[in-house]
């Protein structure tokens, strides 16, 4: 009896100690993640400990293969991925954007339905339909897409104060210049820039959001008055001092240093620039040091002449992560694909970025105390704000919004007027219009 | 089956055994994607899934006709073109120049000039480029250096459409000419010594060295470089995207650049794209055609 019930326990201990740890143990999924990530950015050694690092420590069996990449490099690799068909698991996005393709030819997964009851901790204008009418990325942030980024000090040292109408800032233009100051920087090289920081809240203060949506429908036209108009006035700012062409030599990281060293009292810019001012958690350095930043304010444009939205920016819901339209619904990897996704939008996450870089959470829940003045008036920018209106490039194809990209380009080299450019890109519209 | 013996020789089998390995190579990683990127661009593909894609359909030369109807076309066409002059007529001349100078030791300290012309061609091409565009930018040394000459001299090279693409054709002439130079020392040195030796006890000046001896024995090699510097300039990408990404409105692109942007920003048009990169592919062929030609004509006395 004894011997049986010995060998009845043995067998058990056996059996439990061999089979059942591997039953309850989860098979290792692998996950691909294509990740939008500068590594020289402050607070990037962070980002991986606290982001990447602990993801793998709290879940171990999700094998995340990464990709990192930063700028052209990135969508080039997406728009690649795209065309052969193997696109990652895990996708960084924008809502629109550059990120169009990948929402319009449904290849990321619409991310309500897996967001659930979840919902209730992102603030309800985050997940508003994307560029193909559903949640194709959950984003982490509100992005104002135009910030004035005013040196204060500078202007204090020149006894001018802030402007508060577009004759007020012309005005200020001889005493800079007399200084040897220019008026406006901006990293405007590559040519989204201009467009994207700041035509786009020129055309929401002088054309609005409902023309540009009658534009769209096919309803009203680029050569209407009003968008004539939103050129003209662009093209104004070059005759008045505001603007020099030399922004278009000038390359985007290259402005940061200009701005931070005082070579002029402004700079426009999206509002996530500011990250670039702040400490870098691992050399404690800044391009504006904390002690400084406080000579520095963030706002909007002043009042432009003749506009119809007062106070407004463009801006959009911000980028996130989607999720590949290929994965089977209900797998393991689609478990696994949005424990991630989950995770890259959770409360740790969003705190750190908020305390890294600035960024303005897309969760309620999320705040800290650990933030440097400049992402405190990042913060209280937003006040300023009475109106978001639409940012080009979020809802026109690449084919319309090119050539507004080249044209105001070519508005501000001389090359094109106002006229010209808007014909070119109703011609490009009429073109993508009649495909659809 | 004698006629297939005899054709089935080990001589001919060696031959194939050796050749065949290469043509493979070959066809997979050069005739193989021209052809497919020939067929692409007769097509309406959109991403996605090529083989076996019921949407995909032949639109015949509707790509190329758009191609040649585009303004930057012709833009990025002309600095591939004023790209290709440098390299031929800059790079080339000046690589055999100093090539000459150090070979024949008409200056001293041949081995440092040789390492300091030779230099750019070993740093990262994106490195040149950032370096370069920090140099010409309107906040850079150069504009400081210029502004101290004329105070208050603004910096327009990059910004004048006419202008923009100097300083780009300047520093592709500092990169590259090294390896011209490289290539041309190499060469002097196989030129029998004996021969200008007794060139110069004849009489023979130093020009007439070079016209009658050197330039003539090395017709072949300046083909050769003639044909490397038609490729590469038709390929140029990397410096120009650091050093300009084109810009400003596309004023600085070539044709890869063309063909990039079309490619991978904005909107991907794939088969434009493609149409774009089978003109390079056309270009570099007839201009290479027409550089052989030249030395059948012209060259060929290196025996």
């Amino acid at each position: 009896m004894l011997k049986k019930s010995m060998f009845v326990l043995l067998a058990f201990l056996l059996v439990s100690g061999v089979f059942v740890p591997a039953a309850l143990a989860e098979e290792p999924i692998k996950i691909t993640v294509l990740n939008y990530f500068d590594l020289t950015s402050p607070g990037a050694e962070r980002e991986i400990n606290e982001v990447w690092y602990e993801f793998s420590v709290r879940n171990p069996h999700i094998i995340v293969e990464r990709e990192d990449l930063f700028l052209e490099a990135f969508h080039q690799k997406t728009e690649a991925y795209a065309a052969a068909d193997r696109l990652p698991d895990v996708i960084y996005m924008w809502p629109g954007g550059r990120s169009t393709s990948l929402h319009t030819l449904g290849l990321v997964k619409d991310l309500r339905p897996l967001l659930g009851d979840d919902a209730k901790y992102y603030q309800e204008a985050v997940l508003a339909p994307q560029a193909a009418g559903y949640l194709a990325e959950l984003p982490q942030t509100m992005t104002s897409s135009h910030a004035l980024y005013v040196n204060l000090a500078l202007l204090d040292s020149l006894g001018l104060s802030m402007p508060e109408t577009y004759e007020d800032l012309v005005a200020i233009v001889p005493v800079l210049k007399e200084n040897g100051l220019d008026t406006i920087l901006m990293g405007a090289q590559d040519d989204w820039v201009i467009q994207s920081c700041l035509f786009s809240m020129i055309v929401g203060r002088l054309v609005g959001d409902e023309k540009l949506n009658q534009i769209l429908a096919g309803e009203a036209k680029f050569t209407d008055p009003e968008f004539v108009g939103a050129l003209e006035f662009y093209a104004q700012m070059y005759e008045d001092g505001v603007l020099h062409r030399k922004i278009m030599n000038t390359n985007y990281a290259e402005v940061n240093g200009l701005f931070a060293t005082g070579r002029a009292p402004f700079m426009i810019d999206g509002d996530w620039k500011v990250s670039n001012f702040l400490t870098d958690p691992t050399t404690g350095e800044a391009l504006i040091p904390v002690e400084r930043q406080d000579e520095f304010m963030m706002t909007i444009f002043p009042a432009i002449p003749g506009e119809i939205t007062k106070a407004s920016s463009s801006g959009v819901v911000g980028v996130g992560f989607g999720m590949n339209a290929k994965i089977e619904a209900g797998s393991a990897k689609e478990a696994a694909a949005w424990e991630l996704i989950k995770w890259l939008q959770g409360p740790e996450v969003q705190k750190l970025r908020l305390e890294t870089a600035g960024t303005i959470p897309s969760r309620v829940d999320v705040t800290s105390d650990q933030l440097e003045p400049l992402v405190i008036e990042r913060i209280r920018y937003y006040e300023d704000i009475l109106t978001t209106t639409e940012v080009l490039d979020n809802i026109f194809e690449g084919d319309v919004y090119t050539p507004i990209n080249i044209g105001l380009q070519e508005i501000g080299l001389g090359f094109a007027t106002p006229m010209e450019v808007a014909e070119r890109t109703q011609e490009a519209f009429d073109a993508w219009f009649a495909r659809q | 089956m004698n006629k297939v013996t005899q054709w089935w020789t080990e001589e001919r089998r060696a031959y194939l055994l050796l050749v065949l390995p290469a043509v493979a190579v070959y066809w997979a990683v050069m005739a193989f994607p021209a052809v497919f990127s020939f067929v692409l661009s007769l097509t309406n593909y959109n991403g996605g899934v090529i083989f076996n894609n019921p949407n995909i359909r032949l639109v015949g030369f509707t790509h190329y006709l758009r191609m040649f109807n585009d303004r930057f076309f012709w833009i990025s066409l002309k600095n591939n073109l004023l790209i290709m002059a440098v390299s031929v007529f800059g790079q080339i001349p000046l690589g055999f120049l100093f090539a000459y100078v150090i070979h024949r030791k008409l200056v001293k300290f041949g081995d440092f000039f040789q390492t300091i012309i030779y230099l750019p061609c070993v740093i990262s091409t994106i490195v040149v480029g950032r370096l370069w565009q920090s140099f010409f930018s309107p906040y850079g040394p150069f504009t400081k250096f210029m502004q101290t000459l004329s105070p208050g001299w603004e910096n327009e090279l990059f910004i004048d459409p006419q202008l923009a693409i100097l300083p780009v054709l300047f520093v592709i002439l500092w990169m590259y000419t090294g390896t011209y130079m490289i290539i041309f020392l190499a060469n002097l040195q196989k030129i029998d010594p004996a021969l200008i030796e007794a060139a110069r006890i004849d009489g023979a000046t130093e020009w007439q060295v070079l016209i009658r001896i050197m330039l003539p024995a090395l017709s072949g090699v300046i083909v050769t470089a003639c044909i490397l510097a038609i490729s590469g300039s038709l390929k140029s990408f990397d410096l120009l995207y650091a050093m300009t990404a084109g810009n400003p409105a596309r004023r600085t692109s070539v044709l890869a650049l063309y063909m990039y942007d079309t490619a991978f920003r904005h909107s991907p048009n794939y088969p434009l794209a493609n149409a774009i990169s089978v003109f390079m592919v056309l270009v570099s062929f007839l201009l290479i055609v027409m550089v052989k030609l030249t030395e059948m004509k012209f060259g060929g006395r290196e025996e």
